[in-house]
């Protein structure tokens, strides 16, 4: 119980509910759109907006949100210039981002400690300012997604059917990547740009084995999300684990456990059947 | 006043011309049907007149307003096998609501009637029962009818259909052109139906547009061979 009465458990605790509100909602349209991928590049080109700040002396938090919507801008450029094979972008910009650090960070040697930081992240050295943005997030995003829930719905299930409705397709998309740029930006330095990713996708995708209906399937990843996230960090205090791997590895459990109970009832309703 | 007025279009995938001289107009009440033989550019002619391609040459105009002078609606079924997103988490009726989503239901929520839309729209497909199953689970021949159902429940002005019928028997065809029908005699809809079923469907058109084979070009382009059909159904 003394975990409470730390405040940087009592922040890494707001944070991690924040983030389980967060993290299926963009999680979800990402698996729908197939840019499941899309938070790893972006997290990776985040390094580069790090290294950037680093080295101009900035907040690397303000260098980093301006090259991730500059990046989201031009994945969306990248995606339709290659439209049947939109993965191209990710695989273009991945690379492209890391190497852009690594080379800002050969020419300076003391940074590669720091940007370690956020190569791994630490949901417990989280900063009451990092708290504020992430409040800040979280409203933004809760209230996009209940004011755009539905013309997002219309558009992640066919963009050419929602172009003939008359939604703004394009603007829509490049919205929602900027949208998902920022979110990494904020929260990469909490859980780590290795896995970032894992924590925005997971959560949805264990939800999308457990609900028939869209609704459900938000508010399920949102409970997976808390168990991961809440469950991980006290497991992390506990054990002295790193908290950002802890938190994915107990998402990964769910997936598991997921998984091999929907075999296990597919398998008891057959034998059910064979013997009716 | 027209629906849809297409001048002069043509196509091209980079060099190679696909459509060309194409030129039709279609008014509010109009039932329409586009023929061709397999490969003959109906889809890349649809997607031109939708705005989701854009014509080398030529133009398409779609009216801002229906014949009441409010603001058209389109309700667009692509071909089926290739475009539905079978593994979306929703359940059948989600999706069947969505479609009242542009009557301007985008931030409102969904009032008595547009639950008798939906309601109505899954009756006349057959689907009501299915309404909460996932639509993973569905067959291919019933994703066609929500899919169709979803269009319905938009009570559009203008029906734009890619090959609806494919996967349907016979009896659930007929049912499809009729209702169709009635909507265009009845409710000043118009419809424009790409079809391998030609000789079903000519009894309930008002106008047939067949796309041929241009002798003349070095590609595999098609024109138009528009003959107007019988504008009463023949029963």
């Amino acid at each position: 119980m003394e975990m409470f009465f730390y405040g940087f458990m009592q922040r890494a605790i707001q944070a991690s509910v924040l983030i389980s509100l967060v993290a299926p909602i963009l999680g979800l349209f990402l698996i729908l759109r197939r840019q499941s991928l899309l938070a790893d590049t972006l997290s990776h080109v985040s390094l580069t907006g790090v290294a950037l700040g680093m080295m101009l002396n900035v907040n690397p938090t303000w260098t980093n949100l301006l090259v991730v919507i500059l990046i989201s801008l031009l994945l969306e450029w990248i995606r339709n210039v290659y439209h049947s094979y939109s993965e191209i972008s990710i695989a273009v910009l991945m690379s492209g981002g890391m190497a852009f650090a690594l080379f800002i960070m050969g020419m300076n040697d003391s940074m590669t400690a720091d940007l370690n930081t956020f190569l791994f992240g630490s949901i417990v050295t989280i900063s009451p300012l990092q708290v504020k943005f992430l409040y800040v997030l979280t409203i933004g995003i809760v209230l996009c997604y209940i004011i755009f829930k539905r013309p997002m719905y219309v558009l992640t299930f066919d963009e050419e059917t929602a172009h003939t409705t008359g939604l703004p397709v394009r603007l829509m998309s490049i919205l929602f990547n900027i949208i998902t740029g920022i979110t990494i930006a904020i929260i990469m330095p909490i859980v780590g740009s290795l896995l970032v990713s894992a924590i925005l996708i997971l959560p949805a995708a264990i939800a999308m084995r457990l609900s028939k209906s869209f609704n459900g399937v938000i508010l399920f990843a949102m409970g997976i999300a808390l168990i991961g996230m809440l469950g991980g960090l006290y497991i992390s205090y506990d054990l002295g684990t790193p908290s950002g791997a802890t938190i994915v590895l107990l998402l990964l459990s769910v997936f598991a456990i997921v998984l091999i109970g929907e075999k296990i009832n597919q398998f008891l309703i057959e034998h059910n059947r064979a013997n009716d | 006043m027209h629906y849809i007025q297409v001048n002069d279009l043509s196509f091209h995938y980079g060099e190679e011309a696909v459509l060309d001289d194409i030129s039709f107009c279609i008014d509010p009440g109009e039932f329409v049907m586009l023929t061709g033989e397999n490969g003959a550019a109906k889809t890349t002619l649809l997607r031109n007149v939708l705005g989701l391609l854009t014509p080398t040459t030529g133009h398409v105009t779609i009216s801002d307003k229906n014949y009441k002078g409010k603001k058209i609606s389109i309700g667009y079924v692509p071909q089926q096998v290739a475009a539905f997103n079978a593994g979306f988490p929703t359940t059948v009726l989600e999706l069947v609501q969505s479609g009242r989503y542009p009557k301007g239901r985008w931030f409102k929520r969904l009032d008595e009637r547009d639950h008798e839309h939906v309601q109505r729209a899954l009756k006349s497909v057959g689907m009501w029962e299915s309404r909460h199953k996932k639509i993973g689970e569905l067959s291919g021949g019933q994703k066609q009818r929500i899919s169709l159902a979803r269009v319905f429940a938009t009570d559009p002005d203008l029906f734009i259909l890619d090959e609806p019928t494919t996967g349907m028997d016979e009896e659930s065809r007929q049912k499809f052109y009729t209702l169709l029908k009635h909507n265009t005699e009845v409710h000043h809809k118009a419809v424009l139906m790409v079809t391998h079923e030609s000789y079903e469907l000519r009894p309930y058109a008002d106008k047939h547009i067949h796309l041929v084979r241009k002798e003349d070009s070095p590609w595999r382009c098609f024109s138009m061979d528009l003959c107007n059909a019988p504008s009463k159904r023949q029963s």
